[in-house]
């Protein structure tokens, strides 16, 4: 007990103005798109589960939440693949060197995802730095179709969500004491085997919060998979956008709208249980 | 298999942590590098363990020159302060990494881990997680894991560091057997000179990246080579004063007041500044008497089987002065004036001031 300092009793008064925010600006409009979405029809007429037995009942709903999702998985499994090695070599490096890759890793997110996104267009276009490079070279006749792929968006969305997996996994690694990797290689094992036997699963916490993050931020990035995307591959953002603001279906929208959240939640609330049983082995 | 420290020498950028040790220790040995922190004695450590490339000098385990080795091929085996147990592992997963690494087969792991764990007596907490161990347990299992590979040298730093002091004692006596049994040689390192004085066979002690003096744990204690090993090994007195030749040895003028009358005077013998180091226990309190310091007690502190005397000499200079509890019939208290004699016989060195 601290005795002295401020109690809870009175500390509480400090988040007032967070709570307040949230229950005003979070809360009631996730009530809101709950309730929309239990109404049969888009005048708001009768409630009921209609606008969820549609979803289900049409293959074509239940296919653009499973491509979404597995635009998301796609998109973590390949920032996995770019940003843990990069955030290894962060740690790896000497300090100087560390000052420069944190701002290169950063630096994305001092820029907009619009900006971000409009940089891919550029680099990826019929007439873009990819396509001119290889026609000058002679490797290609013709402009390859890289922009408006499903790839092209996976590929985009990595690059733009890479701070988000690569800072907790930086910050997992350097956590590893030192001694432990000393330890290994004193006991005869190469640094293969360190990383594999220590470093890596000691690393499991960081790598499994960046997941989580690049993956809700995949699933719902609405810019780059439109503008990427090119409206010919359908996500769940881009439909209810299109449920929303062009068809004017409100309740089926907020439905489209609950059930991806619960879906990332779903995701989320799995990664976070194996989380917790590896973070068991790292502390205590 | 002994180690032979050649000459060497660690700079860390512009510091010298190590500066010009050359060190050798017999096989079987347990020696203790003994100093206060930032003396370069965990350096040296580390780079016995290879975990370090010294700037100059070579180091030798058995009769092979190791520098060019990785840690993982010159059978040093280390442990650390804080044991660096794998924390993901259980304590028969972390003995046996090290068997594992080196390409024994699971079922020769297996059995190895077995003996290894009844050794250090762990055998009942095999399966469990390095967590929920206490300090003394995951030493043990550090020890275990680091024995497994059957190292030729065993290196531990701080061993003890992060024990209680009854837990302590009783791993000081653990490693020392397990030091027996096993005839390992050991090097070992601390800031703790008791801990040095009743567990090692020989100390090194050292200051600012040198060694001060290598010798068994008697000599250093009742012959300090430096006035720092005096200063830094157990407790003392050191007093300034004019040393001169008098009849039957040596007479030494004290700054603080009064003469001390010595039959030899070692390492230093020349006439001039010196500087003497009495041990507490070389002093005798006198309070009728003529001979010896005149001294006012300031404190008196009952240590159990013994009472510290706090004494101010004339010109205020402290004296530490150490009494057994029986025989005394008058025991003074602060603010009488007594007189402190050397214990006779008492070895006293002098160094040149």
């Amino acid at each position: 007990m601290t005795r002295g300092g401020p109690r809870l009793a009175e500390a509480w008064q400090l988040v007032l103005p967070l709570t307040l925010f949230f229950v005003v600006f979070v809360f009631a409009p996730l009530g809101l798109l709950g309730l929309v979405s239990a109404y049969n029809e888009p005048e708001l007429r009768t409630m009921g589960l209609a606008q969820y037995a549609k979803f289900f009942g049409d293959a074509f709903n239940v296919n653009i939440l499973v491509q979404t999702l597995s635009l998301a998985l796609k998109t973590t499994l390949l920032a996995i693949a770019i940003g843990y090695p990069l955030a290894y070599l962060y740690t790896l490096a000497p300090r100087r060197l560390q000052r420069v890759l944190l701002l290169v890793i950063v630096l994305p997110l001092l820029t907009s995802a619009v900006v971000r996104t409009f940089a891919w267009i550029v680099i990826l276009g019929r007439l873009g730095i990819v396509n001119s490079a290889l026609q000058t070279l002679g490797w290609i006749d013709a402009p390859l179709t890289l922009l408006y792929t499903p790839t092209a968006v996976v590929v985009a969305l990595a690059q733009i969500e890479m701070p988000l997996m690569v800072l907790p996994v930086i910050t997992a690694l350097t956590n590893i004491d030192p001694n432990l990797t000393q330890a290994s290689a004193v006991l005869g094992a190469g640094r293969w085997r360190t990383f594999w036997a220590v470093t890596l699963p000691l690393s499991i916490p960081g790598l499994l919060a960046g997941c989580l993050l690049v993956f809700a931020a995949a699933a719902s990035a609405f810019v780059t998979q439109t503008l990427i995307g090119g409206g010919r591959h359908m996500f769940m953002p881009v439909y209810i956008y299109q449920q929303a603001i062009q068809v004017y279906n409100y309740p089926f929208a907020a439905t489209l709208a609950v059930i991806l959240l619960v879906s990332v939640l779903a995701v989320v609330t799995v990664v976070n249980v194996l989380g917790h049983r590896s973070r068991g082995f790292v502390h205590g | 298999m002994g180690v032979t420290l050649d000459r060497v020498t660690h700079r860390y950028g512009g510091t010298l942590a190590v500066d010009d040790v050359s060190l050798s220790v017999q096989p079987g040995a347990l020696i203790v590098l003994l100093g206060p922190s930032g003396c370069g004695k965990t350096t040296l450590l580390r780079i016995i363990a290879g975990l370090l490339g010294q700037s100059a000098g070579r180091a030798v385990i058995g009769d092979q020159v190791v520098d060019a080795l990785p840690p993982n091929e010159r059978g040093a085996g280390i442990v650390f302060q804080n044991y660096a147990l794998f924390p993901h592992m259980t304590v028969a997963a972390n003995v046996a990494y090290g068997l594992r690494a080196r390409g024994a087969g699971r079922a020769a792991a297996a059995d190895a881990v077995e003996r290894m764990l009844r050794l250090v007596r762990m055998e009942t907490l095999a399966t469990r997680y390095p967590r929920e161990l206490s300090g003394g347990q995951q030493q043990r299992v550090a020890l275990a894991r680091t024995l497994a590979v059957s190292p030729r040298v065993l290196l531990l730093d701080e061993p003890f560091g992060a024990l209680d002091k009854n837990l302590r004692l009783d791993m000081q006596i653990e490693v020392k057997r397990l030091q027996r049994e096993l005839d390992i040689t050991t090097i070992m390192v601390t800031h703790d000179q008791s801990e040095a004085l009743s567990m090692a066979d020989r100390i090194a002690v050292m200051n600012r990246g040198r060694i001060e003096q290598f010798a068994t744990p008697e000599e250093i204690y009742d012959a300090p080579a430096t006035p720092f090993v005096a200063a830094f090994v157990g407790t003392t007195n050191l007093l300034r004063g004019r040393l001169a030749a008098a009849r039957e040895g040596f007479r030494v003028e004290l700054d603080g007041g009064g003469a001390l009358w010595l039959r030899e005077a070692a390492p230093c013998a020349g006439e001039g500044e010196v500087m003497v180091v009495v041990r507490p226990e070389q002093f005798r309190l006198d309070p009728e008497g003529v001979e010896g310091l005149a001294a006012t007690v300031r404190m008196v502190l009952p240590h159990g089987p013994f009472i510290i005397y706090e004494l101010s000499l004339a010109d205020g200079t402290a004296l530490k002065v150490t009494a057994g509890r029986g025989g005394v019939a008058h025991r003074p208290g602060p603010g009488d004036a007594v007189r402190a004699a050397l214990v006779p016989g008492a070895r006293v060195p002098v160094f040149p001031a």
